[in-house]
């Protein structure tokens, strides 16, 4: 029972990692992008090559998936500065599938769609360590570095522009740095949890970085609340372990498993998004949590 | 040679799109609800005329059945799903998050009752002949092209002669107008849900007879539609039609420089580039908001 | 449709059935994880009955001390549900023996079940890279290379092929066939004209044929799964090509056998005579047919020999006194190699791969025939 515990809990803290990163971008900055998963990937690539060719120390893997991915983000900020709104979603899903059929192709570096094996546990002074304390670690560094930057000036900037970008630049702010500055944290957090996840599984490939893994890292943040700070937490706990729970309902046939727990857990998606359009922990007596 | 059978392809493909683009985009139009789930109205259509051919009923009433089946379904996702979010000034992804729930329960449903993996009309329309050397045409391209013509030239007539029609873009363009008017602008969302799902229909029945059914195959379906509504420009039906025809044509065609496994990212490229080159579309007014 | 709908409710009539040996002992837990939902839920739903087949065979024989239990996850044949799949089978439902398919949950799942000596049985991928993934992982369906050696010589010899064009999806598997293919073809004086990738989510395939028809080949191999591969079909014989289909043992699906255009496609399968002499493969075809009321192919025999082999090594490790666990079965099956399955007997290497004969079949007339 603890080690399927402790594997959900890994994959929960690793989940939530992505899911308040994002939230950085869509609750606080109103940059709604449905390519997470892209930058999730490159820090996963970038930490299992790490491991794989030079050491299997977490810092170092995690160091590295963070300077890809945010370094790659701007492919995403790029867009971000031009347009907004559905304009954005549509030009983060292009983004998405073109960055998937990459993973694909590029066998080198990411194995296409038969992905990197046997990537080394992770190892800190010759001794391996479990990812979950690591996970966890990270986890609160950006729960607490979300909560700083929102308080900050950095945070007003950003809400200022998720209302109205007008606004913010006739108050003098620079709109442009600030969205690029967001997205380039939470593209980096993203990579971080992409490293993470690399290894735990000691595989990883395309398929774990699709747009179906995108939008459920969105749905995470909706449903638990965009725009609030232990939200996106909460949401990536349920939906992680929603499946895991379901899959303990006896007397499913066999062959109808996958389909009843898949029925139930969109139903569940939708009921919540219609009684709770503002995420369980969102503020409903405002209404509107996010543009 | 190839160049014209790619080509031609890519117009059939081109047809399907255009007809998915042209209903997601009158109701984002008329509604502003990104209607992700309109992959999964295409899906019930198809497999809705899979039934009614496999139970031996005569094909137009397939087509019936299959196009009031979209329609049913683009209305409750309306009244159930979309108007009670709304209600709450729901934001953007809230409705996405639900229609998304939507279409796992029904691609689901779907795979429990009809059988998982591929499925087909059988049906010697989708049979290609050699009509020239080397170039193979099936009567399905004239037959979707036909369709798409047809529902177009209809579409358009509705939407600047009959009232409702008339109304339909009055409110794309100014809900606040309706109002105004008297009309009213719940009445006038349904009838968008309505018309734009039905528009699934055709190109679902076409789907069935040439590439065939899976229940999963809603979501690209979907895709096609949101990068078709962005690069017409939105709000312009006229532009999401012509870019589905293009972004099956730019499929099609693009085998002729690249390897076959890019010819999906062609679309989204396409669809990127305008992006950040046109964010306004092919006929949208150039603001970036 | 109506033969699927009788099966499902055979299904659902299952759970019911069950109680009435649980009260005797704790039962045995045998995992699946294969794909119950998405697009590749039609192998998930054929791998399940094969062993569905096996475990009513072990109980009814009381084959071992306790009854065998099936429980099964979803592994939507990605890699995070195949892992909290393989911890809740391993962690909590203390399965020492579970059956895998798909190539990521294979390569996720491997080093859960070598931390914990837990038996993985693979009857379904085919892919060259899924053996030797850990000492607990095995094979009971020869893997791709061997389909190619084996279907090659027979389309130059019997069907007078010297030109052969590819359509694949490039993953492992892909990958493999294409590279046996680029060696094996030129060996028997014929050659590949033509490799088309697809991408593994493509749904049209005019294009590619075009293609494909310009490369003028004479006879078309797929690598490809589940829906996918009966599109490619369609779209072939829907778009004037009217060479020979040929393809690895994918093709044996409900879904292509019953396909008009897949009429006259070849493909490889294990040897499996379901009218020969042989007992355990004739109960297989008799008891199958009762209780899904369709014939079985290849795919439902694979998982019925990956869930039977855990009754004959389980009974082994019993007699002997031990306790059934990954490790004492793993040293039963090095010790005793070659086993009566169904389709006759079959030999396993030291990577636990096992070594079958191989047979090409003929889709005629909706009938799956063996020609060779």
């Amino acid at each position: 029972m603890t080690a399927f515990l402790i594997n959900l809990a890994t994959l929960a803290a690793i989940s939530g990692i992505l899911a308040s990163t994002l939230n950085f971008i869509v609750g606080y900055a109103g940059i709604f992008s449905v390519a997470h998963a892209v930058f999730f990937g490159l820090g996963a690539y970038g930490g299992a090559q790490v491991a794989l060719l030079l050491v299997p120390n977490p810092f170092l893997a995690c160091l590295v998936a963070a300077v890809i991915a945010g370094g790659l983000s701007l492919c995403l900020a790029l867009p971000a500065l031009r347009v907004r709104g559905e304009y954005f979603v549509a030009a983060s899903l292009g983004l998405q599938m073109v960055a998937a059929t990459l993973f694909a192709e590029l066998k080198p570096l990411t194995g296409g769609i038969g992905g990197l094996v046997g990537i080394p546990r992770p190892e800190i002074l010759g001794t391996i360590v479990p990812v979950l304390p690591l996970a966890l670690a990270a986890l609160a560094l950006i729960l607490w570095a979300t909560a700083r930057l929102q308080r900050g000036t950095f945070g007003r900037t950003l809400q200022s522009i998720r209302d109205a970008d007008s606004a913010a630049e006739s108050l003098g702010k620079n709109v442009n740095a600030a969205k690029t500055l967001a997205v380039v944290f939470a593209c980096a957090g993203a990579g971080v949890a992409g490293a993470l996840y690399a290894l735990h599984l000691s595989f990883i490939n395309v398929e774990s970085f699709t747009l179906d893994q995108s939008i459920q890292i969105m749905a995470m943040v909706i449903i638990g609340g965009a725009g609030t700070l232990w939200g996106p937490l909460v949401g990536a706990v349920l939906l992680l372990s929603l499946p895991a729970v379901i899959s303990f309902i006896p007397f499913i046939p066999p062959t109808e498993v996958g389909a009843v727990q898949q029925i139930i857990y969109g139903t569940a998606m939708t009921l919540l998004m219609i009684f709770r359009p503002a995420g369980l922990l969102g503020d409903m007596s405002k209404g509107k949590s996010t543009a | 040679m190839l160049f014209l059978q790619l080509l031609l392809n890519g117009l059939q493909t081109g047809a399907i799109y255009a007809l998915t683009a042209a209903g997601f985009a009158l109701i984002f139009g008329a509604t502003k609800i990104f209607h992700v789930a309109h992959g999964t109205a295409f899906t019930i259509a198809g497999y809705v005329f899979l039934f009614a051919w496999g139970a031996g009923w005569p094909s137009w009433l397939g087509v019936l059945a299959s196009i009031a089946a979209a329609m049913v379904f683009g209305i409750v996702m309306e009244r159930l799903v979309y108007r009670p979010i709304q209600r709450h000034e729901g934001s953007f992804f809230t409705v996405f998050v639900a229609a998304f729930g939507v279409s796992i329960v029904v691609q689901n449903i779907i795979g429990m009752i009809a059988g998982r993996g591929f499925a087909t009309v059988d049906t010697p329309l989708s049979f290609s002949a050699e009509i020239l050397p080397e170039i193979f045409v099936a009567p399905m391209l004239w037959i979707s092209l036909a369709t798409a013509g047809v529902l177009f030239v209809a579409l358009t007539l509705f939407l600047t002669r009959h009232p409702a029609g008339v109304a339909l873009r009055a409110l794309a363009q100014n809900p606040d107008l309706i109002r105004t008017y008297g009309l009213s602008s719940n009445g006038l969302s349904v009838l968008a849900f309505a018309i734009g799902s039905a528009l699934a229909a055709p190109a679902a029945i076409v789907t069935a007879m040439t590439t065939g059914l899976n229940e999963a195959i809603g979501h690209h379906v979907m895709l096609i539609s949101i990068a078709a509504t962005i690069v017409g420009g939105i709000g312009s039906l006229r532009g999401a039609a012509l870019a589905g025809m293009m972004l099956g044509i730019a499929e099609s065609l693009a085998l002729t420089v690249v390897d076959t496994q890019w010819a999906e990212a062609v679309s989204f490229l396409v669809l990127f580039g305008f992006i950040i080159f046109r964010p306004a579309g092919i006929f949208g007014v150039t603001q970036t908001r | 449709m109506i033969g699927r709908r009788g099966a499902l409710a055979t299904g659902l009539a299952l759970p019911f059935i069950r109680p009435a040996f649980a009260q005797t002992a704790e039962p045995y837990v045998m995992g699946s994880l294969f794909p119950m939902s998405g697009p590749n839920a039609e192998f998930g739903e054929a791998f399940t009955r094969g062993a569905q087949v096996a475990i009513a065979h072990i109980n009814a024989d009381n084959m071992l001390r306790r009854p065998v239990r099936l429980q099964s996850e979803d592994s939507q044949a990605l890699p995070q549900p195949s892992v909290i799949g393989m911890n809740k089978l391993i962690n909590i439902d203390r399965a020492s023996w579970v059956l895998s398919s798909w190539t990521a949950t294979a390569k996720a799942i491997a080093p859960i079940g070598d931390r914990a000596k837990t038996i993985m049985v693979n009857g379904g991928g085919v892919g060259p890279d899924l053996s030797g993934l850990s000492p607990y992982f095995w094979n009971v369906i020869a893997l791709a290379h061997l389909e190619v050696q084996a279907i090659v010589p027979f389309l130059v010899n019997q069907r007078n092929v010297k030109r052969v064009a590819l359509i694949y999806v490039d993953d492992p598997l892909g990958d493999g066939i294409l590279g046996q293919l680029r060696e094996q073809l030129p060996r028997h004086g014929a050659s590949l004209v033509g490799s088309y990738s697809v991408p593994r989510a493509a749904q049209q395939f005019g294009s590619v044929v075009a293609r494909v028809r310009q490369s003028r080949p004479d006879a078309i191999y797929i690598a490809s799964f589940g829906a996918q591969q009966a599109q490619i079909v369609k779209g072939l014989r829907d778009n004037g090509v009217t060479q020979v289909i040929c393809s690895f043992s994918g093709f044996g699906l409900d879904g292509i056998r019953t396909l008009p255009e897949a009429e006259g496609a070849l493909f490889t399968t294990q040897k499996l005579d379901f009218e020969s002499g042989d007992p355990i493969t004739k109960r297989f075809a008799t008891d199958y047919q009762a209780r899904f009321g369709q014939a079985p192919v290849t795919y439902h025999a694979n998982y019925y020999n990956a869930a039977y082999l855990f009754g004959v090594l389980g009974r082994q490790v019993e007699q002997a006194g031990g306790e059934v666990n990954g490790e004492t079965m793993r040293a039963a099956m090095l010790a005793t190699r070659k086993f009566n399955l169904v389709g006759g007997e079959g030999e396993f290497d030291e990577l636990g791969n096992m070594l079958t004969q191989l047979q090409v079949n003929e889709i005629r007339g909706q009938r799956v025939i063996a020609v060779g």
